[in-house]
């Protein structure tokens, strides 16, 4: 066994073109200590790998029963439409089920990876980088929740000559934080909503820290580049009173290279199924784009 | 892991349309939008307006003249028998200008035409049964008239039972070389389809010189022929006669439309017309005979040119536009610092030419040639940017007037093809992908860093490669250097994947041989045993199918003779050989066979080592059952075949495959000389024909059904690279041998989402991905920016959605006008999107 730090990636996603700059690597680190209602990627929250099922991949047991055979904890029985059923209550999470299913319908999410395989697959594409600019961005779950690995990462890839980016929402210690934020080219700061009551209850945790941690960055270490982005979620911060707060909140702490705001989508929906879990926000449309482009208008007065 | 790929396709992304999404949508005529009324190209609109509702001619008067001259000329030397030919054609086709036309000259009748070619395949079903020739297109309007089907059947086949290139080539078959090509779509020879494969001329001389002076040199040249150097009176004395007798005809078939515009004119009521038509009078009796003097006079002299050849040859992809940016721009130069003609007014006349182009349509004599080439639009292909002969980059403003009228234009023409390098300027680029992004799919991409070493380690000097052209789909030319190449066979590779698994047999040719006995394959103890099984049939098939090239190349010349393409040539010209009659002196001949399947048999293999021999999840007897049964009652072994590693997404081991199964091609072309003393090299350019193709292949351990298509090109099996473009560009990559001259085109067609590219941001994050695909040598790539809605509805839809273009190949052609299997596989295509 190596001693090298290993971190919990869900994911890594080549060709991004919308989180930093040119053609980008997003590596997906699980673990988050936010539980937003509109989190599209629910698999990065928990620390734990997990398993997934896509049903409409099952093939169904009358064809294959093999995971039922296969699981010695019988956490898996035949569901009522014809595939199967996860007790995850009874699930150990070993992955045998994984290795025989034919058709990918059972998967773990969640794989203890080394800095040196991440940086071999996001190293892949380094031509496409240096034409475009791009490199590296990490996200999650909440990256800095995984401190000494993003670290070694962020140092690795620096040494490598990779750009990098940190998508956070903010929430760590300070010290993970004062720690990671020399290391990358920029980050990515998440401010979800000024509000402490309803960032509450909208997300599970108070923003208290995530603003502290905000104004001690700018102050403490203001060469690095931050951007701040807020997830425009109709209902919840889509006001212009909720997004001038914000941004006025940004200019006091010292100001942003810029404010992005992104509008709600609906593209996670399906993973919560497949993790067993419930979507809370599935009536919910996006802003339109005239709605967007108001807000943005308030987001650029400050 | 999720998938982001998995995310529903819900509304927001598919809120980015394309411009040719959205002009379709919205009902518009696609191009030409703002400019219609004042502007000159109102004529273009005009000359427009209910093309495709013209039905498609025949030209069968080129057939019946060419027979009634080579029944005149039996027995003399067959470049003298094709130029009295050709004199004859040029001579009596009915020729016409239409209303509003300013550049003069057609290869057929009014409107939309075929010329029918008599010459090649010969009889058969072609002639036997005329009602049922097949237009490219399938449901396209065409006119056959009871005249037309006497003429073919009176005057023209029974000349030719006897003279056709197809049969002599076939009964010249060693035998088991022939039984081979008898499976249909195992081994496809093209050779006999076309005279040879794309070609274009050089125009830049005819447009400096002109013909008379091609005529003056020949005839200087007849006579200071040595009357006792007998080997020189014999051989050489009836090209250079060949070459009089098509000057003169191509210059009185010049002054024929000179003559009738004249006369028009007399009677023309409107003045404008009147002027025009002198204009064009004035036009044809000074080129191609004279240098040209204008932009105008150079477009007409480059368009008699094309016209001639059509009716000349049958050439594969008809003949190319060459590097037009190149030829024409003094000409444009000239008269713009004369102030003699507009940007709108040149805009006209290289739109007429796309409109010629247009106006020809190709037929199909053989059964089953449709669906090789699906909704084939003719590539005469037409070049742009790139390097100049001297090495710096050569676009200039009609580079960029090109790639504004390929924007305009609303037809499927010209095929645009823009050269990328190293130091392309950024303009240029941004220019190409905003064309690009457009959404018609045009231009495709060729990689000047890839291609033009390749050409030099073939024998090209710098000066030639760098000055090389794209012709037909995927191919190149170094004009004046390359001799012809004879249509290449097709191999399909899924076939040769079923024979080894069989033991030299295939499902649909029941018990028979149809390649080696290799062994029963539930026999094979290691990967090793199967993959040297599959190794000894690819040496099969390609051993035959060289042997059938050899056999078309030799006989050709007994067959065909070109003497106005080899008058442009100057290897010809100085050998004084029709370009036909190979070996030609100092000629370099860079032929190729095509490899159908190379995804679908990646996988194939990838799926046996994983599942059967390293993690031992089925026995080589299970899959094989399965696959007898296409999977009936075996979907859990199914799913663990399309859950096998792919192609396509960078994954080391596959691709290592993917570089075998080239290797093991490339060496075997390395090891051959073609009967010229060239090479046949690997090719990827599937055109439609993996469909087809994949209709004699039965289901493959990558979980493909029984005759369902194959992969495409080089391009990763249908929806299977699923982690992005750019894990699709690496494997790609990742399979090529670079350490052959041995090769030629890898088409890759990648499928964009708008959303992904919307906005200048995304323009430059094209850029940046064509700028990686060249520094990755890739020879050939295009794009299709479509959302996978605006496919599914034009499918349910298909009368408003009639102008939708789509890429398919090395082409663009209407979506609604392909068949529904070729729509379904363009909908699958993976579309990168994220």
């Amino acid at each position: 066994m190596s001693d090298a730090p290993k971190g919990l990636v869900f994911n890594i996603q080549k060709f991004s073109l919308h989180d930093g700059p040119g053609i980008r690597t997003i590596v997906f680190l699980k673990g988050c200590p936010l539980a937003c209602m509109w989190c599209s990627n629910p698999e990065g929250r928990s620390t734990t790998p997990e398993l997934i099922l896509s049903c409409d991949r099952c093939i169904g047991t009358d064809e294959c029963d093999r995971c039922i055979t296969v699981c010695l904890e019988g956490a898996i029985s035949k569901g009522e439409d014809g595939t199967v059923t996860i007790d995850r209550a009874r699930c150990d999470g070993c992955g045998d089920c994984t290795y025989v299913c034919p058709s990918e319908a059972l998967e773990t999410s969640g794989d203890w990876v080394e800095v040196e395989e991440v940086l071999r697959i996001v190293e892949e594409d380094d031509a496409f980088y240096a034409r475009s600019g791009g490199g590296l961005t990490l996200s999650g779950g909440e990256p800095l929740a995984q401190g000494s690995f993003v670290r070694a990462l962020l140092g690795a890839a620096r040494n490598r000559g990779i750009d990098t980016a940190v998508e956070t929402s903010g929430l760590c210690n300070w010290k993970t934080m004062k720690d990671v934020a020399p290391l990358t080219d920029r980050m990515f700061f998440d401010i979800k909503c000024l509000d402490p009551e309803k960032h509450e209850r909208v997300t599970g945790v108070s923003n208290a820290k995530i603003l502290d941690n905000f104004r001690k960055l700018r102050a403490e270490l203001p060469e690095v580049d931050v951007v701040v982005r807020t997830p425009v979620i109709p209902g919840v911060n889509d006001s212009e009173r909720d997004i001038r707060a914000i941004a006025e909140f940004v200019t006091d702490a010292g100001g942003a290279s810029s404010y992005e705001l992104l509008p709600y989508h609906r593209f996670g929906e399906p993973k919560y199924e497949k993790l067993g879990k419930h979507y809370r926000l599935s009536h919910l449309e996006s802003p339109t784009d005239a709605r967007m482009a108001e807000l943005r208008q308030v987001a650029a007065l400050a | 892991m999720l998938d982001a790929s998995e995310s529903p396709a819900v509304a927001p992304i598919s809120r980015v349309r394309t411009p040719h999404e959205t002009r379709i949508e919205r009902g518009e005529p696609v191009g030409l939008a703002a400019e219609v009324g004042q502007s000159k190209r109102a004529r273009i609109q005009r000359m427009l307006e209910g093309f495709r509702d013209q039905p498609i001619r025949l030209n069968v008067d080129r057939a019946r003249l060419l027979t009634e001259s080579m029944k005149r000329t039996e027995g003399q030397p067959m470049v003298l028998r094709w130029a009295k030919a050709l004199a004859h054609i040029l001579q009596n086709l009915p020729i016409h200008i239409e209303d509003d036309e300013l550049l003069v000259g057609s290869a057929g009748p009014p409107g939309r035409y075929a010329v029918v070619y008599c010459e090649l395949v010969g009889p058969g079903r072609f002639y036997t049964h005329p009602h049922e020739l097949v237009p490219s297109k399938p449901g396209e309007p065409i006119l056959i008239t009871e005249e037309d089907v006497a003429t073919l059947k009176g005057d023209i086949l029974p000349y030719w039972t006897d003279n056709a290139y197809h049969t002599a080539t076939m009964n010249a078959l060693p035998e088991e070389t022939r039984r081979l090509m008898e499976r249909i779509f195992v081994v496809t020879p093209t050779a006999s389809g076309r005279s040879m494969l794309a070609w274009a001329h050089d125009y830049g001389k005819v447009l400096e010189r002109g013909i008379g002076s091609i005529r003056n040199e020949v005839a200087e040249r007849l006579a200071a022929l040595d009357p006792f150097d007998t080997a020189a009176w014999v051989e050489k004395r009836p090209f250079l006669e060949a070459v009089e007798i098509v000057c003169d005809a191509m210059v009185a078939f010049a002054h024929r439309y000179a003559e009738l515009a004249r006369s028009m004119a007399g009677s023309e009521p409107r003045e404008e017309r009147r002027r025009e038509l002198l204009e064009i009078a004035e036009i044809c009796e000074r080129v191609p005979e004279h240098p040209a003097r204008t932009f105008h006079e150079a477009v007409q002299s480059q368009w008699f040119v094309q016209t001639v050849s059509r009716l000349e040859q049958a050439v594969g992809g008809v003949i190319g536009n060459g590097r037009i940016d190149q030829y024409l721009y003094p000409y444009y130069r000239r008269d713009l610092d004369e102030g003699r003609i507009t940007e709108d007014e040149a805009l006209t006349l290289l739109e007429s030419i796309w409109i010629g182009m247009a106006r020809s349509t190709d037929l199909y004599a053989k059964p089953g040639m449709p669906s090789l080439t699906d909704g084939f639009a003719h590539w005469e292909a037409t070049t742009i940017g790139g390097l100049a002969p001297d090495g710096q980059d050569a676009s200039n403003e009609l580079s960029y007037l090109i790639l504004k009228s390929k924007r305009e234009f609303p037809l499927n023409y010209p095929d645009l093809a823009a050269r990328i390098h190293s130091r392309t300027p950024n303009a240029f680029l941004h220019a190409v992908a905003e064309t690009i992004k457009d959404g018609s799919g045009f231009p495709k991409l060729f990689c000047d860093d890839e291609i033009i070493p390749l050409l030099v380690a073939k024998g090209g000097s710098m000066e030639e490669a760098n000055d090389y052209c794209v012709t037909g789909c995927s191919e190149t030319k170094m004009l004046n250097r390359e001799g012809i190449a004879t249509g290449c066979a097709w191999i399909n590779l899924g076939a040769i994947l079923e024979m080894t698994l069989r033991d030299g047999r295939m499902g649909c040719y029941g018990n028979g041989l149809v390649g080696l006995s290799t062994g029963d394959p539930r026999t094979f103890k290691t990967f090793e045993e199967l993959w040297d099984a599959f190794t000894r049939q690819i040496e099969n098939v390609v051993q035959h199918t060289f042997i059938q090239q050899h056999v078309s190349d030799t006989l050709k010349s007994r067959h065909i003779a070109s003497p106005m393409f080899s008058m442009l040539h100057d290897l010809c010209m100085e050998s004084c050989k029709d370009i036909h009659s190979g070996p030609i002196e100092d000629a370099l001949y860079l032929g190729f066979f095509d490899v159908m399947g190379f995804g679908t048999v990646i996988d194939s293999l990838a799926a046996i080592r994983s599942l059967v021999f390293e993690e031992e999840k089925l026995s080589m007897d299970e899959l094989l059952e399965a696959l007898d049964a296409d999977f009936a009652g075996h979907e859990a072994v199914r799913q663990m075949c399309l859950h096998a590693p792919k192609y396509g997404n960078n994954d080391p081991a596959v691709d290592q495959i993917g570089h075998d199964i080239e290797a093991c091609f490339s060496g075997l072309a390395h090891r051959h000389t073609s009967a010229f003393g060239g090479e046949l090299d690997l090719r990827y350019v599937s055109v439609t024909s993996h469909i087809p193709l994949g209709a004699v292949v039965g289901a493959t351990p990558d979980g493909r059904k029984a005759r369902e298509p194959l992969s495409e090109s080089i391009s990763p099996s249908q929806g299977r690279d699923v982690k992005g473009p750019t894990a699709t560009l690496m494997s790609i990559s990742s399979t090529k041998c670079a350490q052959y001259k041995e090769r030629a085109a890898r088409l890759l067609n990648m499928k964009l989402s708008p959303a992904s590219l919307a906005g200048e941001e995304g323009t430059r994050k094209l850029m940046a991905l064509i700028r990686t695909a060249c520094d990755m040598k890739m020879w050939h790539i295009q794009f299709n920016i479509i959302n996978r809605d605006t496919l599914l509805r034009a499918q349910q839809d298909p009368e408003k959605y009639r102008n939708l273009l789509v890429r398919v190949a090395g082409y663009s052609a209407y979506f609604v006008d392909l068949t529904p299997a070729l729509q379904n596989e363009i909908i699958r295509r993976t579309e990168h999107e994220f």
